[in-house]
């Protein structure tokens, strides 16, 4: 007879009393967010330089994915990143001026019939393709020689900000399924605002 | 506004807000869905505006739960069925919530594992699979072709534009690069119109090439399609140089590409939605428990509401009811629907309202009876008729004043006694009582007759008339006796009878006497002179004896003459004291002679008494004549004659006693002793007390005859000292012994 014939109490399953598993199922909705690893982004450096007479970006990313984030890229998941720039004017009593904000998209995405990982630029188009996956990371934490402002555009004499962040989400779920994944929406990141002060 | 209002007012508010909190909830999931950016940011206000969704609900219905639960620990009128009703209530909603969300749940989980069961997945990799050996295929091809070039390089030694043109053209390759293991292109020729400047070798290309081994990629194109990247290092070359490499681009047929793209696009996305499944349940579960719980929170609160607004009707006819019972018919009902329960509360309304109208209409006929009964009670009490009114049963139910009065006894005292058990033995009351209750117990229920009891002051002649009382029945609702003391008015009939006869015999009989009287003088004066001795001796006392039966007869007829005369008063103040001192002295050496004591007893505090002295004096005389002629031939007689200053109503009296110690009045005789010629001795008219009884009534006063308990007779007599009833006066009611009371 084997161990199934002879159900023990302790391994039968156990039907939880309505109850106590409304009440699990409460708190569930409340914690289950907060349940899942999130990505971890800083950024780690960041500068401006002028080149030909426009301020070019040069960034560092720390970019750690969790394993399940990994797994999901793996899995045919579209990560996206966003490098959000902005730029503006130093007021002293007033709130400060913007002057300029720019949004730096990537996706990177698996690519299973050529097993190699597409590093896609979207505000250019341009594409990349690398056949490990750290390889593909490396890239998409480096930014070098992004134009960010015409030097036209900023003055000498005042004093500016520059402020970068990163900002990580898996985009490509479809709407009609998106507000479901309301309660497991654990992928999204963001790093905090890296600034600088820039004076022309 | 009053707390309940307020509370209501609070409660509406909170789950107001508590519903557009949820609303909002939805609203923002629906509209940030179609954002993902904005999702993201959205995300902790959606769950914070759920989870106080919840929180509100929760808060709620715990109140709600916890006022149920005090109501019921309390008592409170109609918790028990609120309970009971919300118990049923969010049973019957729970039931099928539950069965629905275990079914949806079930539901879920087999129907995502069912997109991606395990054939599809397998269709896939096996699509994948193939797709991917077909451009390997294309793939080695090219490679091959690669080390073709690469070999032709080697020969020829060195990489000519011209060269590497053709060998590009004759393999079929869109670029061709002949480049150093570090990347330094050392020439290229490339069928690329839009690269002027070729793309560097990549990184993992040169790393391989360093290891001197072939390099083969398929890469996705951003615009679509494939290359095939291939490198091969080049043979030996010059020691001290660095070594090159050929790297040769392809491109893939664009039917093959486009297949490759399609299953790409199936495998990614299939892949992509796999690997969601798990979240994609766990929210799925996750939502469903979300509206699981609002809806089985929003169900029992429902309950508790739906109980509550069906209960608050009940509760208000309960204290509605108890409020009646308890004599408020103002309570009113608030009409809250105007369905059954909201007839029924009109209806409730409707009684209430009828109900104090009736009590009004009581409430008046009563007050009316109460008046009716207090101004019979005056009139009754006023009466100088008695009535007694008896219970079927013959108890006492009511007297008025005159019955007692009439019958001596305080009737009213006696309310609820028994006919039979009333007064004392033989006692006017008692003989009065026995008479009715003997008429009664024969069936006899409606009669009128004359009594005439033996009372100790005499007798007595009561009128009496019974008559049923009505009731709603057959039997009757008991009896009302009727009756009056009309001794007095007989006596008075018969006083003014005797007195027409008095008077008519003055005046036939004492006409006749003075020529009777006249003509025997004459016969005698005429005749004695001249007749014999013997006949003169005859005549002599012949005449002699008419004159003195004339004379007999004149002073019976002045008696009769004075009973019957019309008095005349001289009323004035005098001094009874000295009155009855001055009467008394004109009889004391008289009795005193007979072997008579005479005591005279004389209250100084009496003054003056307003009455004719002359009918008084007679009054004194024919009492003493009276004591002295019973005392007649007896020895050790005593005569007392005593004045009081007494009460008698409120007023103040004289009062008279006359006593003997004689045989006194015959008990039989008791009853008529005032009469006119009644009387127990040998001679004598029989007016003497008559006579006394009518000065005393003339003056307004009272008299009363009996004997004494030690042995003879007394009279005591009542005089107002103020004459307030004189002469022709109607006779008083005599007086009865028994206090009075009015009837309450």
């Amino acid at each position: 007879m084997s161990n199934t014939d002879r159900p023990s109490r302790r391994t039968m399953p156990q039907f939880p009393r309505p109850g106590a598993l409304l009440l699990l199922c409460f708190l569930a909705t409340l914690i289950a967010p907060a349940a899942f690893a999130e990505a971890r982004l800083v950024i780690r450096s960041a500068s401006v330089a002028l080149d030909e007479g426009v301020y070019e970006l040069n960034a560092r990313l720390d970019l750690a994915l969790p394993e399940d984030a990994r797994k999901a890229i793996d899995a045919g998941v579209t990560l996206r990143l966003d490098y959000e720039i902005e730029i503006s004017r130093v007021r002293s009593y007033l709130p400060d001026d913007g002057i300029a904000s720019l949004v730096q998209s990537y996706e990177l995405q698996y690519h299973a019939l050529s097993q190699r990982y597409l590093l896609r630029n979207l505000n250019t188009g341009e594409q990349q393709d690398f056949g490990m996956l750290p390889a593909a990371l490396e890239r998409l934490a480096d930014v070098r020689g992004l134009p960010v402002i015409d030097a036209a555009l900023v003055r000498e004499g005042p004093t500016y900000e520059v402020r970068i962040r990163a900002v990580l989400d898996m985009g490509t779920v479809p709407d009609a399924l998106s507000w479901l994944l309301f309660w497991t929406d654990d992928w999204g990141a963001s790093s905090k605002w890296y600034s600088w002060t820039l004076r022309p | 506004m009053d707390a309940p209002s307020l509370k209501r007012a609070a409660s509406a508010a909170v789950m107001g807000v508590g519903g557009l909190l949820w609303l909002a909830a939805i609203l923002f999931m629906a509209q940030t869905a179609q954002n993902s950016e904005q999702f993201s940011r959205l995300h902790p206000w959606i769950l914070m505006i759920n989870a106080a969704g919840l929180v509100v609900l929760v808060g709620l219905l715990g109140a709600k739960l916890t006022q149920l639960v005090r109501d019921w620990r309390g008592h409170v009128i109609g918790s028990r069925l609120k309970a009971r009703m919300v118990w049923i209530f969010g049973v019957l909603a729970t039931l099928p919530i539950l069965l629905v969300y275990f079914f949806a749940v079930q539901f879920l989980n087999r129907g995502i594992d069912s997109w991606f069961n395990v054939e599809i997945r397998k269709s896939l990799d096996d699509a994948l699979v193939l797709s991917r050996s077909a451009l390997e295929t294309r793939m080695r091809e090219h490679l091959a072709d690669t080390e073709l070039v690469a070999e032709e390089l080697a020969t020829v030694g060195g990489a000519s534009p011209g060269l590497l043109e053709s060998l590009r053209r004759q393999v079929g390759a869109v670029e061709i690069i002949v480049a150093t293991e570090s990347g330094a292109v050392v020439a290229v020729s490339t069928g690329l119109s839009s690269e002027i400047v070729p793309d560097e070798v990549p990184s993992e290309v040169l790393m391989q090439l360093r290891q001197r081994r072939p390099f083969v990629s398929l890469e996705p194109q951003a615009g679509g399609g494939y290359l095939v990247r291939t490198a091969v290092p080049l043979g030996e070359t010059v020691p001290g140089r660095q070594r090159l490499a050929v790297q040769a681009m392809y491109p893939v047929a664009q039917r093959l590409g486009a297949l490759a793209d399609t299953v790409q696009a199936a495998y990614q996305q299939f892949g992509e939605k796999d690997y969601l499944r798990k979240p994609l349940k766990a929210s799925f579960i996750l939502t469903l428990t979300v509206v699981l719980l609002l809806s089985l929170l929003a169900a029992w609160y429902g309950a508790i509401f739906t109980a509550q607004r069906l209960v608050q009707p009940i509760q208000d006819l309960v204290k509605g009811t108890r409020a009646v019972a308890e004599g408020d018919l103002d309570t009113r009902l608030p009409l809250t629907s105007h369905d059954e329960m909201g007839f029924l509360v009109h209806s409730f309304n409707d009684m209430t309202k009828r109900l104090r109208r009736a009590r009004e209409d009581q409430r008046r006929a009563q007050q009316a009876a109460e008046t009716e009964r207090a101004n019979l009670a005056v009139i009754l009490a006023r009466l100088s008729t008695g009535v007694v009114s008896l219970e079927p049963d013959l108890r006492v139910r009511t007297a008025n004043r005159a019955a007692s009065m009439i019958l001596g006894s305080d009737l009213e005292a006696a309310v609820g006694s028994r006919l039979a058990d009333l007064g004392a033995e033989d006692g006017l009351l008692r003989q009065f009582a026995e008479s009715a209750r003997a008429r009664l117990a024969a069936g006899d229920v409606e009669w009128r007759e004359q009594f005439t009891f033996q009372a100790g002051m005499g007798r007595r002649v009561i009128m009496c008339a019974c008559t049923p009382l009505p009731s709603e029945g057959d039997a009757p609702g008991g009896f009302v006796l009727v009756f009056d003391d009309i001794t007095v008015m007989l006596q008075a009939q018969r006083e003014a009878a005797w007195g027409e006869v008095a008077r008519r015999l003055a005046h036939e009989i004492k006409n006749p006497l003075t020529p009777i009287r006249l003509s025997a003088e004459r016969m005698r004066h005429k005749l004695l002179p001249s007749m014999g001795e013997k006949d003169a001796q005859i005549l002599d006392r012949g005449t002699e004896t008419i004159v003195q039966q004339v004379e007999a007869m004149k002073e019976m007829v002045n008696a009769f003459s004075e009973y019957a005369r019309a008095p005349r008063f001289e009323m004035a103040s005098l001094n009874l004291n000295n009155l009855v001192t001055e009467v008394t002295d004109l009889y004391r050496a008289q009795v005193v002679g007979r072997g008579v004591h005479l005591n005279v007893s004389l209250d100084p505090g009496l003054t003056s008494v307003v009455a004719d002295q002359g009918r008084l004096r007679q009054l004194l005389h024919n009492l003493l004549i009276n004591a002295v002629e019973a005392l007649e031939g007896q020895p050790g007689g005593e005569i007392a004659v005593t004045t009081r200053l007494g009460q008698r109503d409120g007023d103040e009296i004289a009062e008279i006693e006359v006593e003997d110690n004689g045989p006194g009045f015959q008990r039989e005789l008791i009853g008529q002793i005032f009469d006119p010629y009644v009387t127990t001795k040998a001679k004598g008219t029989g007016l003497g007390l008559a006579i006394v009884r009518k000065i005393v009534e003339e003056h307004g006063g009272h008299i009363e005859a009996d004997n004494r308990a030690v042995g003879g007779a007394r009279v005591r007599i009542d005089l107002p000292l103020s004459a307030t009833t004189k002469g022709q006066a109607a006779p008083r009611e005599p007086r009865r012994p028994e206090p009075r009371r009015e009837r309450a």
